[in-house]
């Protein structure tokens, strides 16, 4: 009976890292705001969601391929965030500490209702005709788009990193996030650091919202699920780390596949939830935090 | 505020409260009695709200946990035919028996982890009780949802005023705690944490307390709400929704203000009956009005007014006399 | 000390006019006057919370003076944010040895030349920082938090070079540190000095700071009581300064 269920253990590993990938693709963005500003973004599932909402329309609207709906969804996305990060965000922390949440918090109302106005609450769904169907990796098949949103993942991941390692712009997000008054007096713009940075992690939820849409079926409030996982892979993995958001993901995307193997699917998401809590109340600066 | 021992001003509530009961019998059209309804419902979860995110720095947002385990407390207690208002106090003693649950683990939790924390919460319970079906094999809806049973014979004046007597009790709590030692000790919680503990402040049984009497009425308020209802389901318990009412109410009106939840909900109860038919676009005006208000006069309608030259000269002249 | 500060005034590289500022409510300097010419080395020397520091912040633009103004190279930078004050020309060295912990050294230097100007110098800063630290250049990969405290002082002071400053602030470098490390610092401020760039050094160790400078200004409770060359100072009259009623 062992071997049996070892055996079995293929399709959930594999189908978990995968869809970790997914979610770290989702975590990205989010973890470089939090990380250099210290915000929660409870609007960055929703900002996600609206962006596979703008693809599907693009698409319905023009035949455009969503992938390549993201030439113009990123910069769109990337001027969004620069423009909430300093004319609302940058003027809320001055305000109190519960007023960037407060904000973020109706702008997810904002884009909610949109949503619902604009397409209905009936859920939607992107298309691509090579996304269809299952592709196999030999000791089993998994759906295409998985793999698609994990290749996703891990071209985003690589090439964030290396922006912040490498160019100016990047360093200097960085040392913003380690200390905002020494930036400052080494010449650095933390104003227009922190909306750059917000920018980027927009543009990386657009994309997060495209591979999302082609994946599963979206509707205009699935957003407020995955901004919890999506903190709990940034929570999980560390703060400040994109290689430790990218496991972090893995491991809630394993999480939520085993359990679903071994205890039914009705419990996946639980344990998943469960394990965000735990490590909050534990170790909050995760496994690669500092 | 500061109340001078002044005859009209301790009589004006008293009178205000015995019109107020009086409604239901002097044949008020039934929308106001349900506009009256739910105002007091969302006031009591707004004061609840306003004590723990306003005066004790718990930015708790996961009220729909509270709420919904109430809820079900009374489906639970209402299925095994005991009467309803035991329900009320059971959802009461529920919600505040998990919150104490998790005060543990959650107050260690530092400032915007707590916040997250408390936001996996009711999605958590979300799955418990699409999972767990506490009661008989009925199931109403998609899944998971039931009828309250053993409240066929109430009307709206019933539910009124259930509604009115929470709101009341509500107002009050802030009243009292917010003058005593307790509420002396959240405000220097609420401040510093730290520096509190290191004047003697017992930080934890505080916001323990603070954490279970605002569980407590919350859940009460929110098994009122079910009574009145009828039915209940995980997906809409279990929902962000509850923490907006309290976010609006509270930052609308005027957070750490004890009259900023009154003006509040009035706001928002008004919004949700002039807006019901227009759905969704209800929720895109709050959402607009949310971040318009936080960046234009975060101290919100109460705050605001309080720094007018009008109110400030209104105030002396009322205290000063 | 409101005639010295006139007498130097002219060609002045920093001028300092009569400024107040205030944290919130709390006033921290009352009419600060001071002026600091090209090529030289004003010492600022006072004890804890005379207002050093909040001189040194708000020269930087860290805070902005409610009164007063301030001028460099015969401009007004008194409203400006401290990102613009770095392009201008002052480099700041922050007391506390604040770097960028978790970045490497070399990372640390070239943040510091950020700014636009600096970067197309900035091979030929970093060697300069080498020849005048050359420890820094050995442990170029190490992270920044592994730096000793005299190492760490030589990377923020490093760092503020980085930046092509015409004025150097140096904000209690020697605080913590041996007398060794403390002599090697000062050298590498003689050096950089000798390189054609003026300093205004603020120092709480009055010995010291006498030694290296060429005019020195004490500071008491936010407010100048003392400013003259340091060859014309009587010891007497830098104890009434420093410690007198």
């Amino acid at each position: 009976m062992t071997v049996e269920v070892l055996a079995g253990l293929s399709r959930p590993i594999i189908m978990g890292v995968l869809l970790g990938g997914l979610y770290a693709l989702i975590a990205l963005g989010l973890s470089m705001v939090f990380g250099v500003m210290k915000l929660i973004n409870v609007a960055h599932g929703d900002l996600m969601i609206f962006s596979a909402y703008f693809a599907y329309a693009v698409m319905t609207t023009w035949g455009i391929d969503p992938i390549l709906s993201l030439t113009m969804g990123i910069p769109l996305w990337f001027g969004l965030g620069f423009v909430i990060q300093k004319y609302a965000m940058s003027r809320a922390f001055g305000i109190s500490m519960e007023a960037p949440l407060i904000i973020a918090f109706g702008i997810s109302l904002i884009l909610q209702s949109l949503a619902q106005i604009i397409w209905s609450p009936y859920s939607r769904a992107l298309e691509a005709p090579y996304a269809l169907g299952g592709i196999s990796l030999g000791i089993t098949t998994v759906p295409k788009t998985y793999l698609l949103s994990f290749v996703a993942a891990l071209v985003v991941m690589l090439v964030l990193r290396e922006f912040l390692r490498r160019s100016y712009l990047g360093k200097a997000i960085v040392a913003a996030s380690q200390d905002k008054r020494g930036a400052e007096l080494v010449g650095i713009n933390t104003g227009r650091v922190y909306a750059f940075a917000f920018g980027i992690a927009m543009a990386t939820a657009a994309i997060a919202g495209v591979f999302f849409g082609l994946t599963f079926p979206f509707t205009p409030t699935s957003g407020v699920g995955f901004l919890i996982i999506a903190f709990g892979v940034i929570i999980v993995g560390g703060l400040g780390s994109m290689l430790g958001t990218f496991i972090g993901g893995i491991v809630l995307g394993l999480t939520q596949t085993l359990s679903g193997y071994f205890l039914g699917a009705a419990t996946q998401m639980l344990f998943v939830y469960l394990i965000v809590f735990l490590v909050l109340a534990v170790r909050p600066q995760g496994i690669f935090g500092r | 505020m500061k109340v001078p021992i002044n005859q009209l001003r301790l009589m004006l509530p008293v009178v205000l409260v015995a019109v107020l009961a009086i409604f239901p019998i002097i044949g008020t059209p039934r929308v106001w009695l349900l506009y009256l309804f739910l105002f007091f419902v969302y006031l009591t979860m707004a004061n609840m709200w306003n004590l723990l995110a306003g005066y004790s720095g718990l930015t708790f947002l996961g009220p729909a946990a509270l709420i919904g385990l109430a809820g079900y407390t009374l489906v639970i207690v209402t299925w095994n035919d005991l009467p309803f208002y035991l329900g009320i106090i059971g959802g009461g003693i529920v919600a505040a028996a998990f919150a104490a649950l998790i005060a543990v683990p959650t107050f260690r939790m530092r400032g915007i982890y707590f916040a997250i924390g408390t936001l996996v919460v009711p999605e958590a319970l979300r799955y418990v009780f699409y999972l767990w079906k506490p009661v008989g094999g009925e199931m109403q809806g998609g899944g998971a949802g039931y009828m309250i049973k053993g409240i066929g014979e109430l009307s709206l004046t019933e539910f009124y005023w259930l509604a009115l007597a929470i709101g009341i009790v509500s107002i009050f709590l802030m009243r009292i705690i917010l003058r005593s030692k307790l509420g002396l000790g959240l405000a220097a919680i609420r401040d510093s944490d730290r520096a509190a503990a290191s004047s003697g402040v017992d930080v934890f049984r505080l916001k323990l307390y603070a954490f279970v009497i605002a569980a407590f009425v919350t859940g009460a308020a929110g098994a009122i709400f079910y009574i009145y209802q009828g039915y209940i389901a995980p997906a809409s318990a279990f929902n962000i929704r509850w923490l907006m009412t309290c976010l609006l109410a509270t930052v609308i009106g005027g957070i750490r203000t004890e009259e900023g939840p009154i003006v509040g909900t009035i706001i928002v109860v008004f919004l949700h009956f002039l807006l019901a038919r227009y759905g969704a676009l209800s929720l895109l005006i709050q959402g607009v009005i949310l971040v318009v208000i936080m960046l234009l006069i975060p101290e919100g309608i109460v705050g605001f007014v309080r720094k007018t030259r009008a109110y400030r000269s209104l105030a002396a002249l009322a205290a000063g006399r | 000390m409101e005639k010295h500060s006139q007498e130097m005034s002219q060609d002045a590289l920093l001028k300092i006019s009569n400024i107040d500022a205030f944290y919130g409510t709390l006033q921290a300097l009352w009419g600060v006057s001071l002026v600091v010419k090209p090529g030289e080395i004003v010492a600022l020397i006072g004890s804890n919370a005379s207002g050093k520091s909040t001189l040194i912040n708000t020269i930087s633009g860290v805070i902005h003076p409610a009164q007063g103004t301030i001028e460099f190279d015969g401009r007004d930078i008194s409203t400006l944010d401290p990102f613009q004050i770095v392009t201008l020309g002052i480099s700041q060295v922050p007391e506390g040895r604040r770097m960028f912990p978790e970045m490497t050294i070399l990372d640390n230097l070239i943040l510091g030349s950020y700014n636009r100007q600096a970067r197309s110098n900035r091979e030929q800063n970093l060697k300069r920082v080498y020849e005048h630290f050359p420890i820094l250049e050995e442990r170029k990969n190490q992270l920044a938090k592994t730096l000793s405290g005299g190492e760490q002082q030589m990377l923020v002071i490093g760092r503020g070079l980085m930046s092509d400053p015409k004025l150097m602030l140096f904000d209690e470098i020697s605080l913590g540190l041996a007398p060794k490390v403390t002599d090697e610092l000062y050298k590498a401020v003689r050096e950089i000095r000798a390189k054609g760039i003026t300093i205004l050094l603020v120092e709480q160790n009055v010995r010291r700071s006498l030694k290296e400078a060429d005019r020195a200004y004490i500071i008491k409770a936010g407010r100048i009581v003392l400013g003259k060359n340091v060859a014309e100072l009587q010891e007497e009259e830098i104890k009434q300064a420093y410690f007198g009623v």
